[in-house]
């Protein structure tokens, strides 16, 4: 089922309804929010400069840091009052990035979750579990809302507690799965651990993943754990950008569908900020359209990919943007987490006992990421009882844990036994490969 | 009382070894060691003759070392002799965070070292019973 008509519009037409609703866009971020009235002023250029799309490169970059420059909630364009909801998720440094929506907002950005939905197979028949975290994060929130537009029954079951998951997918006749796809495997291979065949005893046919990428080798992973009739596609998001709704899989797995008259995507290269031809591979810009409580013109999402204009099989006619294929900049995605060692860096750097340099190993073990980070013992003090080093490793943690939202592992080492960098310092190792 | 150092070593090969190697370049000489099985790193514990050289010479190769006060008490070699101790301690209410052993010179008795939050106390309950605790010169 192909949810909304724009999904399938010419391209002209497509093209047309960007353009109407880019001139939107910029007039009313020129007349509502500051700092993008600044920039545009700083560059020389007005909301009646913008004639075709090819204009849009006239207009200047917002990045992540712009968040953090006007947080919480200097980017927005409405009064607080306007606001039904509030989101967040990691900022390069210890404050999040907080995101608002207004009641159109959501209704847009529910839609638009619907159609990924729909997308991946859903139906009004399906029995769907959200095993995404809730709180904060947009994914779980999003799906949910999504699923319950298209009339499938919800079942809001949080990330976590195994032996619960597996009875609801059992007693609940699960047809369909929300998760990160590392936490569908690790859930897949517990269920098989305890004899269960998910094929033969389970109704479960539907994955619906995101929160971090799902690689070719990891979805041939997902059929023989899950069985041959499971179908499982990704989405794309990010909270600034509304959350899930982005772009989407089709069953015919040729990349995700980019809502395109809601989103206008750029490929460029992130050095040169060239924009490049479609087909080429760079970093994903992306112009929000017609939101009304964060607007975001050619959003940075540091992720690379390219873009396809094909038209596809499954009768969509927008771009299809490819499986992620690494970052612009150095953030991590940890179990769905997003992750910059600058977070890591500044709780570290609070911490009087510990050295300045620290090492972030990252694995995957029994499917789930694992984050170990290792900092250097400088201070004697804590030598006059295992106790005291004790309590340092749980002071870092609980730091860490809060600071990220994420569990990791500490290792402590004597001084100087890090490796030293005289240039830009490469701290992290990520071993796993293909996300498995 | 003596002064014993503690030095954070991580439980991997030759990290006890890198250690030793540079007391003994520094011409220390070590007269007790203890270590205990832990996971990951370990508090190396050694009585050595010269605390401040050893202090200063670790320090200096980059190792995290901490000087700190212990009481060596030298028990005849005699059946029910650290029975004895020990009881002098726990009838005194004194807590003891951790004991090893070593001999000064051939010939000599065993000093039992032990670490405790309660040194003076200790101290009074040991010389009562006239148990002889060592000095540092002794090392």
């Amino acid at each position: 089922m192909i949810w909304a008509k724009e999904e399938t519009l010419p391209r002209d037409e497509i093209e047309a309804i960007q353009l109407r609703k880019l001139g939107e866009t910029v007039r009313y971020i020129y007349g509502r929010v500051k700092p993008y009235r600044d920039k545009m002023d700083a560059a020389g250029v007005k909301p009646e400069d913008i004639h075709t799309l090819d204009d849009l490169k006239k207009l200047p970059f917002t990045y992540k840091a712009d968040f953090k420059d006007h947080y919480p909630d200097g980017l927005f364009a409405v009064d607080k009052k306007e606001i039904v909801r509030y989101h967040a998720s990691s900022g390069t440094t210890g404050k999040p990035t907080v995101v608002g929506y207004t009641r159109n907002d959501l209704d847009m950005w529910l839609n638009n979750v619907a159609r990924l939905a729909c997308m991946g197979g859903a139906t009004a028949d399906d029995v769907a579990q959200i095993s995404f975290g809730y709180g904060t994060f947009t994914g779980a929130l999003g799906l949910h809302g999504g699923l319950e537009k298209i009339g499938a029954s919800v079942i809001p079951m949080s990330s976590g507690n195994t032996n619960k998951q597996i009875m609801f997918l059992q007693d609940m006749e699960v047809t369909l799965l929300v998760a990160t796809p590392s936490y569908a495997l690790h859930l897949g291979e517990e269920i098989r651990r305890r004899g269960i065949d998910p094929s033969k005893d389970l109704k479960l046919h539907i994955g619906l993943f995101g929160g971090e990428g799902m690689t070719e080798p990891m979805r041939d992973e997902m059929h023989k754990v899950w069985g041959d009739q499971f179908v499982c596609t990704q989405n794309y998001g990010m909270s600034e950008l509304c959350g899930p709704g982005v772009a989407g899989e089709c069953t015919e797995l040729c990349g995700m569908h980019v809502n395109e008259d809601w989103f206008i995507p750029e490929i460029i290269d992130p050095k040169t900020e060239e924009v490049l031809p479609p087909g080429e591979r760079g970093e994903l810009v992306v112009t929000c359209l017609g939101k009304e409580a964060l607007p975001l013109v050619r959003y940075r999402t540091g992720d690379m990919t390219r873009l396809m204009y094909e038209p596809c099989k499954c009768g969509r006619t927008t771009c299809r943007m490819e499986n992620i294929s690494g970052r612009a900049d150095d953030m991590l995605v940890i179990r769905g987490v997003n992750v910059f060692p600058t977070q890591i860096e500044e709780v570290l750097l609070k911490i009087d006992e510990i050295g300045p340099h620290y090492e972030i190993l990252v694995e995957r073990k029994n499917r789930l990421d694992v984050m170990t980070i290792t900092v250097e013992l400088i201070d004697d003090r804590l030598l006059d009882s295992y106790a005291q080093l004790g309590k340092l490793e749980e002071r870092i943690k609980t730091a860490l844990k809060s600071q990220l939202g994420l569990a990791t592992q500490l290792r402590l080492v004597a001084p100087n036994s890090l490796q030293r960098f005289e240039g830009k310092a490469k701290r992290v190792t990520d071993l796993r490969k293909d996300g498995l | 009382m003596i002064r014993q150092i503690s030095v954070f070593v991580e439980n991997q090969p030759g990290s006890m070894m890198r250690v030793t190697s540079v007391l003994t370049e520094a011409h220390v000489n070590i007269r007790a060691i203890s270590t205990f099985d832990t996971p990951e790193f370990g508090i190396m514990r050694l009585v050595v003759d010269d605390p401040v050289q050893a202090k200063s010479s670790l320090t200096e190769k980059g190792f995290v070392t901490r000087v700190s006060t212990v009481i060596g008490a030298e028990l005849k070699d005699e059946k029910g002799n650290l029975n004895q101790m020990l009881t002098l301690l726990a009838d005194g209410q004194i807590n003891v965070n951790y004991i090893y052993s070593f001999v000064i010179r051939e010939g000599k008795a065993p000093v039992m070292v032990f670490s405790t939050d309660d040194y003076e106390n200790a101290e009074k309950v040991l010389r009562d019973a006239d148990v002889r605790l060592v000095e540092e010169d002794e090392l």
